[in-house]
């Protein structure tokens, strides 16, 4: 072995080193914990005939192309709040409760509510049942289901007993805690 | 995210309940193999150029011993396959390398001794490796979920601490290089009960901390701008400070006080984030270690080997002088930038070159090049260990994973922080790298409940309220 063989291979390992330093540095820039990560404008294609239809009725689902005949509940919408989406909400807020003021990132998932440990939303009080209610996409909108849970779940005061919309800033009350979508 | 952008796709068109993200089969676990074969070809070239580099031809029945580690390595990649998918993808590849690096150094300064066979360090290290990485497997598949820990606080902190007092214990305890910290049975397999310490004492903290924070945090009087907490709460840090202490004086080992010491007062900060501990806990430190510094021999001797190792009297000194200091650095001076390639320095001039001294061993063949690569893994294990404790639901798990990781980069703090003379030296093995086979398996076994961390925290609630 000479010493240029040496000199050349030294390097050649220190460069390996380095290259898998990089390379973790480059795998880690896309891969801080991929589900928080949200792409828009995947996003604005699927939701826009969706916002097309509710934007001129400002929050009532019917008469629209895509809000099917077939749809489960009245719109139960308040006054002027416009029905909470995938293009216009991104969070949910925890108004009242022991951890009122936390957030929780809306995604593309479903949002189980209830005691058990396997839901997303774990609430552990005396008023929730083990699976007590869900959050889910209809066409891209956010609906409140109650999954027969003991105590209910209320949407703006009123008991939910069919898969309902969410209208923004509308409060949903689960047990003692209450929350609302944002944008 | 190409999972999201089908998932978007499909949930125009279906019912309520079949909207759900399409997770991209084991994505991150082609992440980590795509590493993990990185790492190996890392590895095996470090063993073939110590070959070059010593004997000038290549021996492969070693470097098949190299091998094996990739094998081993691929094992705990395949466990994690099947039980643990959405673990986080660099801890593994990380350590992998780590332990590698230091085989191949090991190795090399076996070379340098004329040791082979059973006899050699190399081989016990590679036969540790194997060992603690069977630990990491059969931990990530007992433990299916880290709160289970959870119920394990106090009897963990009692482990702990009937870890810690083992050495001490006559006929098992084992006294080297005036440090007892060691167990054996007979002159076989010597360990190191304080490292397996250090995971039951942040099991301990984590869950102790949950469970108390509250009268920790909210209660004390201000003064200064901070609150500093009330005398009864004192109580748990003033305990851990005298265990510190009672390491120092009866083990005589600097070092690992100060490591389950900051461990605590970190995990206290975190849980807590009261300054006010801190600055308590590192005063309550400082003044004891100053205490021993005038009163202990051995650690008297520490402080003035730091402050003046070049002074040829206590370079010249038989026992407890400056000379593996000043080899050390002699030898990380001689790597300069590039190093002076594997095989072609000297490191085994200094004492102990392949566990208290593996850095400055290093640091001499792979320069400060290398010196830096290896802190820079250290820096991404570490980072991932506090990403996995911040991403984390429950506030045991985040506590734990902090601790765990806070807990390798304080020990590499402490070895290098010696070892480049920025703090005084103390004894405690590098993680990963140096020889050792407790070391090894506590080591191992944290990666794996980081491992186990980090997957239940992509699976699991993000959010939980306690009525």
């Amino acid at each position: 072995m000479s010493e240029l063989t040496l000199l050349v291979l030294q390097l050649g390992f220190l460069l390996l080193l380095w290259v898998f330093v990089f390379a973790i540095v480059y795998a880690l820039r896309s891969d801080l914990f991929g589900q928080r990560v949200r792409k828009l404008q995947p996003d604005a294609s699927a939701a826009a005939p969706v916002a097309a239809s509710v934007f001129p009725t400002a929050g009532t689902s019917p008469g629209a192309p895509t809000a099917a005949a077939s749809h489960p509940a009245a719109p139960a919408s308040g006054p002027g709040g416009e029905t909470a989406s995938t293009e216009n909400a991104t969070r949910l807020v925890i108004t009242s409760g022991q951890k009122s003021g936390a957030e929780f990132p809306l995604g593309r998932d479903e949002i189980t509510i209830g005691r058990s440990s396997d839901s997303a939303i774990i609430i552990r009080d005396d008023y929730t049942s083990t699976h007590h209610a869900r959050l889910m996409l209809w066409n891209g909108r956010w609906m409140i289901q109650d999954l027969d849970s003991t105590n209910g779940t209320f949407l703006n005061g009123s008991r939910v007993t069919v898969p309902t919309p969410i209208p923004l800033g509308a409060t949903v009350k689960v047990g003692a805690t209450t929350f609302e979508l944002r944008r | 995210m190409t999972d999201q952008r089908t998932a978007g796709g499909v949930s125009t068109g279906t019912p309520p309940g079949g909207v759900r993200r399409i997770r991209l089969p084991q994505r991150l676990r082609n992440t980590e193999l795509w590493l993990l074969l990185l790492a190996s070809l890392i590895n095996i070239g470090a063993i073939l150029l110590v070959q070059f580099g010593t004997l000038g031809h290549v021996d492969t029945q070693v470097a098949l011993l190299g091998v094996g580690l990739a094998v081993l390595a691929f094992g705990l990649h395949i466990a994690m396959r099947f039980v643990a998918r959405d673990a986080d993808p660099f801890l593994l590849p990380v350590a992998t390398v780590l332990n590698g690096l230091g085989i191949a150094m090991i190795y090399r300064i076996d070379i340098a001794d004329n040791e082979a066979g059973w006899e050699s360090a190399s081989v016990r290290q590679i036969v540790w490796s194997a060992i603690a990485i069977a630990a990491a497997i059969a931990t990530i598949l007992l433990i299916r979920n880290h709160r289970v820990l959870f119920r394990y606080t106090y009897l963990s902190g009692l482990v702990a601490i009937v870890l810690l007092l083992l050495p001490l214990v006559p006929g098992i305890g084992r006294e080297e290089s005036g440090a007892r910290v060691w167990i054996g049975i007979g002159d076989i397999a010597t360990f190191q009960p304080g490292e397996i310490a250090k995971i039951a004492l942040a099991v301990f903290f984590a869950g102790y901390l949950v469970r108390n924070r509250d009268s920790l945090s909210m209660v004390g009087k201000t003064f200064l701008g901070m609150r500093f907490p009330r005398a009864r709460d004192l109580g748990p840090l003033l305990v851990v400070w005298a265990l510190s202490m009672a390491v120092i004086v009866f083990q005589r080992d600097l070092g690992t006080a100060l490591l389950y010491f900051g461990l605590f007062l970190v995990m206290l900060y975190v849980a807590t984030s009261r300054l006010s501990w801190v600055v308590l806990g590192l005063g309550l430190f400082v003044a004891g270690a100053l205490v021993a510094s005038q009163t202990l021999d051995y650690v008297g001797n520490r402080f003035a080997n730091w402050l003046d190792p070049f002074n040829p009297e206590r370079f010249d000194q038989d026992f407890g002088g400056s000379y593996q200091l000043v080899q050390g650095m002699f030898g990380l001076a001689n790597g300069g930038l590039i190093g002076t390639g594997w095989g072609q320095g000297r490191p085994d001039i200094t004492p102990v070159p392949q566990s208290d001294y593996i850095i400055a061993s290093l640091g001499e063949e792979l320069g400060l090049a290398g010196i830096f690569a290896i802190l820079a893994l250290y820096v991404l294990f570490v980072a991932r260990g506090f990403r996995i404790g911040f991403a984390g639901q429950d506030d045991f798990g985040k506590l734990l994973g902090v601790g765990l990781a806070f807990v390798i980069a304080l020990q590499v703090f402490i070895v290098v922080g010696g070892v480049t003379r920025v703090i005084p030296l103390t004894g405690l093995t590098t993680p990963f790298l140096a020889a050792g086979g407790s070391s090894l398996v506590a080591n191992w076994i944290i990666v794996a409940l980081l491992l186990r961390l980090s997957d239940t925290v992509r699976n699991h609630p993000r959010l939980v309220i306690e009525g």
